[in-house]
């Protein structure tokens, strides 16, 4: 709570510093720069995106609205298709009108001017659609909005309900649990762990210590401050070190071949991840179909419930957009339309932001999960729980500096040296956000 | 060559049988690979082959329409029609530079050469905002047009020139009085035919193995070259499963028109230009 | 094209000396055709550098929080970003680490290319057809590809050799364990160069008059002493142009790390020079430091490879600059 009025002082000052930093220049009112629409004239938006079978789900837009014609290019996923953006806004020319964009990368988007502020474009009844913290991050505690949001990815636990079963096990509710089966499985069969820590995926990381309460970044009246070797995260840090020293959790990284091989030989029998992670599974463990189960994810302190996030993305419309009032139409709609929803969540197989319209989109569980009917039930339960949390300006520079230094540290196997590399992660990042002239605290 | 009397070496054979298997390795992998469902690519021994080799390459021509076939021919256009409009550039300034005198022609030669130095990852950024500045990222030609230039190939088709096509020929052609173009056209060009082979065969794999350009520049896979196409079914970000299943027989089927042309055109190649050796 | 004249006939047909009295009259022709190659090169090659050039001097300067436009304004630098680049630890242990890299490739690519070139050039060796055409294919595989199928057999969990070494109880070290992931690295750069430049030696071999030798043979010299003493000499020149090109090649290693990096915890994002320019322009959206750490690698490049420079034109062009 506390963080939610410091985030409404903050939303003052910002949007103060906005005003006078944009001056009433085009770019402030994203309407004004739009090309006039003559009637009966199609407009054509292009619409970057890395979800599955986006163009069909475009396709039920397009057949409902025919002055709009949106096309899909596929990219290949979150950090380049931001790279492609920036280096387009950069050149000035390039850009789409529309583009899928994660959560962490917005700060870094609005800071290089890449999208626009379409809060005059949308509806007063979009912020309801969804939840206060994924509103917050599209509107960055700003008084502006920068995208829709359009998918949801709170941090839960996956587990081989048969190997737990097997074994005994209960399932973890607590992170002193989790290590204890942890140590339980690898002592049954020391080829076998219930996860696995990876130097590559900094933002499962990232997720984990939101959970722990953590937030990187924070906006202190005209400065940024740099939080990431904070003591949530230290804890989160020393613990998952500690698992990879004793050995009880693997320390290589998620995403390989050898990690799929692992998964779908059962000698990775558990996996924290976010609600997306069925499609996963379905694609690199096919073999264990209906063996795995999902639950809340495990606790610092029993009772309570919290978690993180990893991944999640909004729909933003690009400050090159010459359309950008039909854009903020076609994000809207995808994102906040009964239609729109149930499209996202049964063609594209992404889990919708939107709170209103996602429990009927979603009344089937993920077919590799056909096992658990409550498998959304579950998910709409957690994912009111997730932790605010505050990504920067410089988040990939963040990121970058954790595959390097808890690489390292996943390869030393010591507690330690993962607590090391947070402080390298600290340093980094603050340097760079003060080499490149941001106000820091 | 080889003359029956000399006693065959079992050594020698033998390690030169070593150095083949050595390069084998992967490509029987990826041949095995590619047969595999991709449950059976993460649980058998993969050197074993799999079940289902056509209908892997089935599912990988049903992705998105067919989309992989596009990206070999996009390949084709872009390393095929690049290497052909390099060789034609290079086997002009080549010649300029072995068969005429002329102010600035050392200098121009230096400053060509120096540009073998610069790797194309220095050049990807300024070269992405340069076409950007000029509307056309995201169009075939801003794959293309830098892959013409090929400081290497002119530097081969100069030495070519000079060693292979006398001047007493071209003097000849003059004396008949023939002009400059047509010289170059009917004369020297059809000299220059194995040589060029070469310079072409060398920049089409330079074109076919330049991945960051297409990548930086392309946003719409429509275009995409097949590496940047396979390279994206694996990196699809956390939330999308990598599509091994579809990325190996990709790789392998990737390769082979490469292969082919390589056998194909294998004896026009006079690879010795490479280290400046011309035979005269 | 179709109005090029005939000036040459004069200019150099009638074949002056250089320092002939007819110097005034200067040929359209070569302009002519030099025109493509030198638009396209200082269209896609000189004014990408001069840009590089001109960016490695300027800064992006952030206004407060640096959200909203008009936060950030490119400012001059001066020398600021090449300062950063020369004192940055990674930059330095990563140009080490390609040097100590290139001291492994070279080496071995070229000794290995030499000996299979000998080993076809010799009449005593049989299956050449076959053994030529497979150790040359790998070229013919994209690095990016390669380095792909290469980080499947590394892997332990899905690797064949680990597989096989398991069946008879032994355990093989993991490829990319610290301190063997740049000979992983270099492994796949052999792979890929050892049949070009075998093809390439091995060509140079077969243009030596065989009657230099067939005296030597008919003499009772081994195979080997020619091999040592007759054939590696005359290929000397042919074997320090691969060595340059190689040279040329290792500074620039990118693509096989790259694909590599995600699979291991054991190469850093600044693994090579060129990673980690790839890094801060794309990754870290800095195309300054990007550009600053750019010019000093091209440079260095080009010290490097300068002395090559001179030695190819004194060599290849000897008889041409008569």
């Amino acid at each position: 709570m506390r963080r939610t009025l410091r985030g409404s002082l903050v939303t003052l000052t910002v949007s103060a510093l906005l005003l006078s930093a944009c001056g009433g220049s085009s770019d402030s009112d994203a309407a004004a720069g739009d090309e006039p629409r003559k009637p009966g004239e199609k407009v054509e938006l292009n619409f970057w995106s890395w979800a599955p079978e986006m163009d069909k789900t475009v396709e039920v837009f397009n057949e409902a609205h025919p002055d709009i014609h949106v096309t899909v290019n596929k990219q290949d996923g979150g950090d380049p298709a931001v790279t492609k953006l920036l280096t387009a806004i950069k050149a000035g020319s390039g850009a789409p009108d529309l583009m899928q964009a994660e959560y962490q990368a917005l700060p870094t988007m609005v800071g290089a001017g890449a999208l626009a502020d379409i809060k005059g474009q949308l509806g007063d009844d979009v912020q309801g659609h969804f939840a206060e913290g994924t509103w917050n991050a599209v509107t960055l505690g700003t008084d502006a909005v920068y995208a829709v949001p359009q998918d949801a990815a709170p941090l839960m636990f996956y587990y081989r309900a048969d190997v737990l079963e097997k074994l005994k096990i209960e399932v973890p509710t607590t992170w002193d649990e989790y290590a204890a089966a942890a140590r339980k499985i690898n002592e049954d069969d020391p080829k076998k762990f219930l996860g696995t820590f990876s130097s590559n995926d900094a933002g499962l990381f990232a997720g984990l210590t939101q959970q722990a309460g953590a937030s990187w970044w924070g906006i202190d009246g005209d400065a940024w401050n740099v939080a990431i070797d904070s003591e949530p995260s230290q804890k989160v840090a020393q613990y998952w070190g500690g698992l990879v020293e004793e050995g009880v959790i693997d320390n290589t990284p998620m995403y390989t071949p050898s990690w799929n091989a692992a998964l779908n030989d059962g000698s990775q029998v558990g996996w924290v991840s976010a609600v997306w992670a069925p499609g996963v599974l379905a694609g690199n463990a096919a073999d264990t179909e209906g063996k795995w189960k999902v639950a809340p994810i495990p606790q610092w302190n029993a009772g309570e419930s919290v978690t993180g996030a990893w991944g999640g993305s909004a729909t933003a419309v690009t400050s090159q957009s010459k359309n950008k009032a039909a854009a903020a139409e076609f994000a809207a709609w995808l994102n906040t339309s009964a239609e729109g929803v149930k499209a996202l969540a049964s063609i594209s197989n992404v889990y919708p932001a939107d709170t209103q319209n996602s429990a009927a989109a979603l009344s089937e569980p993920p077919a590799f999960f056909k096992d658990q009917p409550d498998f959304y039930e579950i998910a709409a339960g957690v994912s009111g729980t997730v932790n605010s949390f505050t990504y920067g300006p410089n988040t990939n520079v963040a990121y970058s500096a954790f595959n390097d230094a808890f690489g390292k540290a996943a390869t030393a196997k010591k507690a330690a040296a993962f607590g090391e590399a947070l402080s390298t992660m600290q340093t980094q990042t603050l340097e760079d956000l003060k080499a490149n002239g941001f106000n820091v605290k | 060559m080889k003359t029956a009397q000399q006693k065959p070496s079992l050594v020698g054979t033998g390690v030169l049988l070593v150095g083949a298997v050595y390069c084998l390795i992967p490509v029987v992998w990826v041949l095995m690979a590619s047969s595999k469902t991709s449950s059976e690519l993460f649980t058998t021994f993969t050197y074993a082959p799999g079940t289902s080799l056509f209908s892997n390459i089935a599912d990988l021509t049903a992705y998105r329409d067919g989309l992989f076939w596009r990206w070999m021919a996009n390949t084709g256009l872009y390393a095929g029609a690049g290497a052909a409009l390099s060789t034609l550039v290079s086997a002009m300034a080549g010649y300029a530079m072995a068969k005429y005198r002329f102010p600035g022609r050392g200098a121009l030669f230096n400053i060509l050469l120096a540009g073998v130095l610069v790797p194309g990852v220095i050049l990807a950024v300024p070269q992405y905002l340069l076409f950007a500045e000029l509307g056309m990222t995201n169009t075939y030609w801003a794959v293309l047009l830098p892959s013409i230039i090929s400081p290497y190939g002119i530097y081969l088709a100069r030495i070519y020139v000079s060693a292979s096509v006398p001047d007493e020929v071209i003097e000849a052609a003059r004396t008949d009085g023939a002009q400059d173009w047509r010289i170059f056209r009917s004369v020297v060009l059809p000299m220059m035919v194995p040589g060029l082979v070469t310079v072409f065969l060398f920049q089409f794999v330079a074109i076919w193995n330049n991945f960051l350009l297409p990548y930086v520049m392309l946003g719409d896979d429509k275009l995409f070259p097949v590496t940047v196409g396979l390279s994206g079914l694996l990196n699809q970000g956390a939330q999308q499963p990598a599509m091994y299943s579809l990325v190996i027989p990709g790789a392998l089927l990737s390769i082979l028109p490469l292969l082919a042309l390589f056998l194909l055109l294998q004896r026009f190649w006079q690879v010795d230009l490479a280290a400046g050796a011309v035979k005269s | 094209m179709t109005s090029v004249t005939n000036d040459l006939v004069s200019a150099t047909a009638q074949k002056d000396p250089p320092s002939g009295s007819r110097r005034a009259r200067i040929p359209r022709a070569p302009y002519v055709f030099m025109v493509p190659a030198v638009a396209l090169f200082v269209f896609s090659i000189a004014i990408p550098i001069l840009y590089t050039a001109y960016l490695s001097l300027r800064t992006v300067k952030v206004e407060g929080l640096g959200l909203g436009p008009g936060a950030r304004t490119e400012v001059w630098a001066g020398l600021s970003n090449y300062g950063r680049t020369l004192s940055d630890p990674d930059f330095l242990s990563s140009v080490l680490r390609v040097l100590g890299y290139g001291l492994v490739v070279i080496p071995v690519m070229l000794g290995l290319a030499l000996l299979f070139a000998l080993l076809l050039d010799s009449v005593r060796v049989r299956a050449t057809r076959f053994s030529r055409l497979v150790i040359f294919m790998p070229y013919a595989v994209p690095a990016v590809i390669s380095s792909l199928l290469w980080g499947f057999l590394y892997l332990p969990a899905v690797s064949p050799f680990t597989h096989a070494a398991e069946q008879v109880g032994i355990t093989l070290p993991q490829p990319m364990a610290p301190g063997l992931v740049l000979f992983a690295i270099a492994n796949i750069a052999v792979w890929g160069g050892v049949g070009f430049n075998m093809i390439v030696l091995y060509t140079a071999l077969k243009a030596i008059p065989s009657d230099l030798y067939e005296a030597a043979r008919i003499d009772g010299c081994s195979e080997l002493q020619i091999a040592w003493r007759i054939k590696i000499p005359i290929i000397v020149p042919s074997l320090i142009m691969t060595s340059v090109f190689g040279m040329i090649t290792t500074l620039q290693v990118f693509a096989e790390p790259t694909v590599l990096r995600p699979l291991t915890n054991n190469i850093s994002t600044s693994w090579s020079p060129l990673m980690m320019i790839y890094r801060d322009a794309f990754t870290r959206n800095d195309i300054y430091a990007a550009s600053a750490t750019s010019v000093v690698l091209a440079v260095a490049t080009f010290v490097l490879s300068f002395g090559f420079l001179r030695l190819v034109q004194n060599r290849a062009f000897a008889q041409e600059n008569r």
